[in-house]
């Protein structure tokens, strides 16, 4: 902190050259949301933005932004700036700019100027190796600030001198073709300077130093998350907007509007009318539905949870409370984090060797369950294991104080207390299993487009007789749909095959919505129990 | 670790002599009516195992007996039947493990064998699956060789962590470290929700988006690359990245941070010179397991490659995209049969165990951090 009593003494001219480095990280932002607009071709490059072109005009404000930023280290580096700098700006950075830098010879060596591999490999060891000198000799004012700004202005003026105009090509010349077009290129580089830039703003606006590298690091990780909650947004948004249209054709409400139901030998009419949610796919249907793959998504969830919930919990409870810790639990510790990893395809196999020839010799309902079963296993042992370790022992001594045994102290002190923990992990677990595709492919998968009458009725379907196996349920035993791989059978799906359907695309998008409702549901009670049991546990 | 006994052959004597002494006095100490009911439901849960595994109708029967059994014993003996029944979910966790070792990997057999290659005389089975490159289940010669596709992996998981590694430590450290509480509150769930879509949706919007605009964009004859596939599977391994990456930042005692903080650094110092080091090998696991995931998503590549197994021309060339491990398993299953239907399986033990190795390596790692930061135990 050697400039500390420097920066104390100059107050006024501070706050200026603060807003000259501010604005260069605002207009740094700027330039990030036009590559960006250019790239998913909000705008295009050859269109003109106030009777400038728009390379012209990404060119002109590259310029104008490395200028300002090698500008400011200039500055501070003559004294005219008052900052705080160190004496490198570090092995990090200048690894970094000489990688880029590296890049850059190399590319202009080779494609532009058309030198040979020891030319451009010369090229590049030699501006790579300046760019290195540049950022790990000089002060870190300079250091941080005149690599960045040279290559915005580099990139701008290779831009306004049309060398990458709106025509400009690069064919990779590899045997199976690509190539880079200017439509690409233009807002990729663009986007990649602002970020350079923007971050030595960043830092100048820091003054440098620590603080300086505290701010230009923010800067990025804010920038990070910001962009995941974007993306998480435009892909749940798209799908939304894709997939109304579809989800709500030919909805109804009124007296008598719905099929006809019968519930407990009474039949009435639902007062809502929802084909998509409520028919199957037929040739003579107004509004085909996936009311098939509804149900059978239901009953997968449910056969999946009666299955593994009462052995997961129990596992649970013997290695937390029954089991020295040893090396028997470590087995099953790694066996259930292992089980927990492995790709989903993996349990298909597994149910495509091991399940289906042991359950009549075909896809069936029950073999998807049992393999939704089987991955929802892990999940639950390993998330009912934390929250019954979280039980305070001083709850287990005071009950065992009373003189009660082993078993009733779990059943009526443990479980209680680590409930919510355990419904929570429960729920995310089966949104998660929900939503696969890969295992029920291998083990249930029924028909591309099943109509209504294929809906499963596992309730109505149990058969009881005296020969083994004594209780039989067909509805259990035949391939049925589900909403993921209804969704995946309709992508891959020939023409032939879903012919019924008339808006193929329509109906693709508002079965990925209805999926992605089902599941975000999941996601969304799960997330929310958790608030609740949290915020009852901290008032209390 | 340390309160394991040795491993020597002394250690494991004394061991069993202890596990005997223990077994006769639990034989000693229970009612004999507990420990018959006991002994007839642990017995006919057996038969009922053995009854399905060989495919028997009668299997109903063992599984009526150890209901009844249990039942009785749940209403008599409480304590022990409980103790028992909840053994009996630890071992059957494990044992789900060992049947699919056993199972994928005897139905992956037959083409190992069947790719038997004599190296000097000396034959070693599945080497053909690894020295060629023809994957031609049809036309003679018939040859399954698992390299493209292995190829096609390596591809996508590199790009994929490329994407889901820096992201994901950087918005780990973004929640653990820097976020205010509201924005933390906001991020967090939302980065849930993100694990949450399903990977049939990311295929979806992959294949009728991603797909068209890059074969646009870059002038690729056909669709599918695996640049996009894996750009989209790393997003999809970010949330496993970030949660563990943030535990593992999190775990770090506060008065670590505190002492550095004292001493006047900025936050982002401490971070990097304190937070970072000593939760690296907690991070590192995260991007192991992000890895793994990686490896095994199937749904995206499916939907958005070509499926047509072979290498791409140069092998760094990205923007074609042909086959994963597990596009093969999910695109071929339905068409496939005898030998072929058993190179899928090969794939399979293929991703099993590679993925099965990341795990335990990152459970290793853990602990070693874990041990580390809570002192010497």
């Amino acid at each position: 902190m050697a400039g500390a009593t420097e920066s104390t003494l100059v107050s006024e001219d501070t706050t200026e050259t603060e807003a000259v480095a501010a604005g260069a990280v605002g207009l740094a932002a700027v330039l990030f949301a036009l590559s960006l607009a250019a790239m998913f071709e909000l705008v295009t490059i050859t269109d003109p933005i106030a009777g400038v072109p728009m390379v012209a005009l990404l060119g002109g404000l590259l310029v104008l932004l490395g200028l300002a930023v090698v500008g400011f280290g200039v500055g501070s580096r003559l004294g005219y700036v008052a900052t705080d700098p160190r004496p490198t700006a570090g092995l990090v950075a200048s690894g970094a700019f000489a990688l880029v830098w590296f890049v850059v010879g190399g590319l202009v060596a080779s494609q532009t100027l058309g030198l040979g591999t020891a030319g451009w490999v010369v090229a590049s060891l030699v501006t790579g190796g300046a760019a290195f000198a540049m950022s790990a000799l000089p002060r870190e004012d300079i250091g941080s600030t005149l690599p960045a700004g040279a290559l915005a202005a580099f990139a701008g003026i290779v831009f306004l001198t049309g060398v990458i105009g709106p025509s400009w090509v690069w064919d990779l010349g590899w045997e199976q073709q690509a190539s880079f077009n200017a439509e690409f290129t233009i807002p990729v580089l663009t986007g990649f300077c602002s970020l350079l830039v923007g971050w030595a703003a960043a830092k100048a606006y820091g003054g440098f130093g620590a603080r300086g590298r505290h701010i230009g690091a923010y800067v990025l990780v804010y920038l990070n998350a910001l962009s995941i909650i974007a993306v998480l947004f435009l892909l749940v948004a798209f799908t939304v907007l894709k997939g109304l249209p579809g989800l709500f054709n030919g909805l109804a409400f009124g007296a008598g509007a719905g099929p006809e139901v019968t519930l407990v030998g009474v039949t009435f009419s639902l007062p809502l009318s929802w084909p998509f949610v409520m028919n199957g796919v037929a040739l003579l249907n107004d509004v085909n539905g996936v009311l098939p793959a509804i149900a059978g998504t239901i009953w997968l969830v449910i056969g999946a949870v009666l299955f593994a919930v009462p052995l997961g919990v129990g596992a649970a409870v013997f290695i937390t409370e029954y089991a020295d810790r040893g090396r028997f639990t470590q087995v099953v510790e790694v066996a259930t984090n292992g089980l927990w990893s492995t790709p989903s395809i993996v349990f298909g196999l597994f149910g495509l060797a091991f399940l289906v020839p042991r359950l009549g010799n075909q896809k069936s309902l029950l073999a998807g369950m049992l393999t939704l079963g089987f991955m929802l296993l892990p999940l639950v042992v390993i998330t009912s294991r934390e929250s019954m370790l979280a039980v305070p022992d001083e709850y287990r001594d005071a009950s065992a104080a009373l003189g009660v045994t082993k078993w009733q102290t779990i059943r009526s002190i443990v479980l209680p207390a680590a409930l919510p923990g355990i419904v929570t992990g429960i729920i995310l677990g089966v949104g998660r299993i929900a939503g696969e595709t890969a295992p029920i492919l291998l083990t249930m998968s029924g028909s591309v487009a099943p109509p209504g009458s294929q809906t499963v009725d596992v309730v109505g379907g149990f058969q009881f007789s005296l020969a083994p196996p004594f209780v039989t349920n067909p509805e259990l035993m035949r391939a049925t749909s589900a909403l993921p791989y209804q969704l995946y059978s309709l992508i891959t799906a020939g023409v032939g095959q879903s012919s019924n359907i008339g808006a193929i695309d329509e109906f693709r998008w508002a079965t990925a919505l209805i999926l992605l409702v089902v599941v975000l549901g999941f996601y969304a009670i799960g997330i929310a129990t958790r608030y609740y049991f949290r915020s009852k546990l901290q008032h209390e | 670790m340390n309160v394991l006994p040795n491993s020597d052959g002394a250690g494991l004597r004394a061991a069993a002599r202890r596990g005997l002494r223990r077994g006769r006095d639990f034989v000693d100490e229970t009612p004999p009516d507990a420990l018959v009911t006991v002994t007839v439901a642990a017995v006919s849960l057996l038969a009922a195992f053995a009854g399905f595994l060989a495919v028997s109708s009668l299997t109903a029967v063992p599984f009526a007996v150890f209901l009844v059994a249990t039942g009785y014993g749940w209403l008599r003996h409480q304590e022990l039947t409980a103790r028992v029944l909840t053994l009996t979910t630890t071992v059957s966790t494990i044992l789900v493990l060992g049947l699919i070792l056993v199972f994928i990997f005897a139905e992956a057999w037959p083409t190992v064998q069947y790719a038997t290659v004599n190296v000097f005389g000396i034959p070693i089975p599945g080497l053909r699956l690894f020295i060629e490159t023809r994957w031609s289940p049809v036309t003679p010669p018939i040859r399954y060789s698992l390299v493209p596709m292995i190829h096609g992996t390596v591809l996508v998981t590199i790009i994929a962590t490329a994407v889901a590694a820096p992201l994901g430590v950087a918005a780990a450290l973004f929640l653990s470290e820097i976020a205010p509480k509201t924005v933390r509150e906001v991020v967090k769930p939302g980065v849930e929700i993100l694990a949450g879509i399903p990977s049939i949706v990311y295929g979806f919007i992959g294949f009728t988006i991603l797909s068209p605009w890059a074969a646009d964009q870059f002038d690729i004859v056909g669709q599918g690359t695996y640049l996009f596939v894996g750009i989209v599977v790393g997003l999809m391994a970010l949330p496993t990245v970030v949660s563990v990456a943030e535990d593992a930042l999190n775990s770090v005692p506060e008065s670590m941070k505190s002492g550095s903080l004292a001493l006047g650094t900025t936050d982002w110092q401490t971070m990097t010179s304190i937070t970072l080091p000593a939760a690296f090998s907690g991070v590192s696991a995260a991007v192991l397991l992000g890895v793994g995931r990686a490896i095994g998503e199937t749904m995206a590549a499916t939907v958005m490659l070509r499926g047509s197994p072979g290498l791409t021309k140069p092998l760094y060339n990205v923007f074609y995209g042909n086959d994963t491990l597990t596009s093969l398993i999910a695109a071929n299953y339905g068409d496939a049969d005898g030998l072929q239907l058993s190179a899928l399986f090969v794939a399979g033990v293929i991703l099993f165990v590679t993925v099965l190795f990341l795990s335990i390596g990152s459970q290793y790692i853990e602990a070693r951090m874990r041990q580390k930061l809570g002192g010497a135990e």
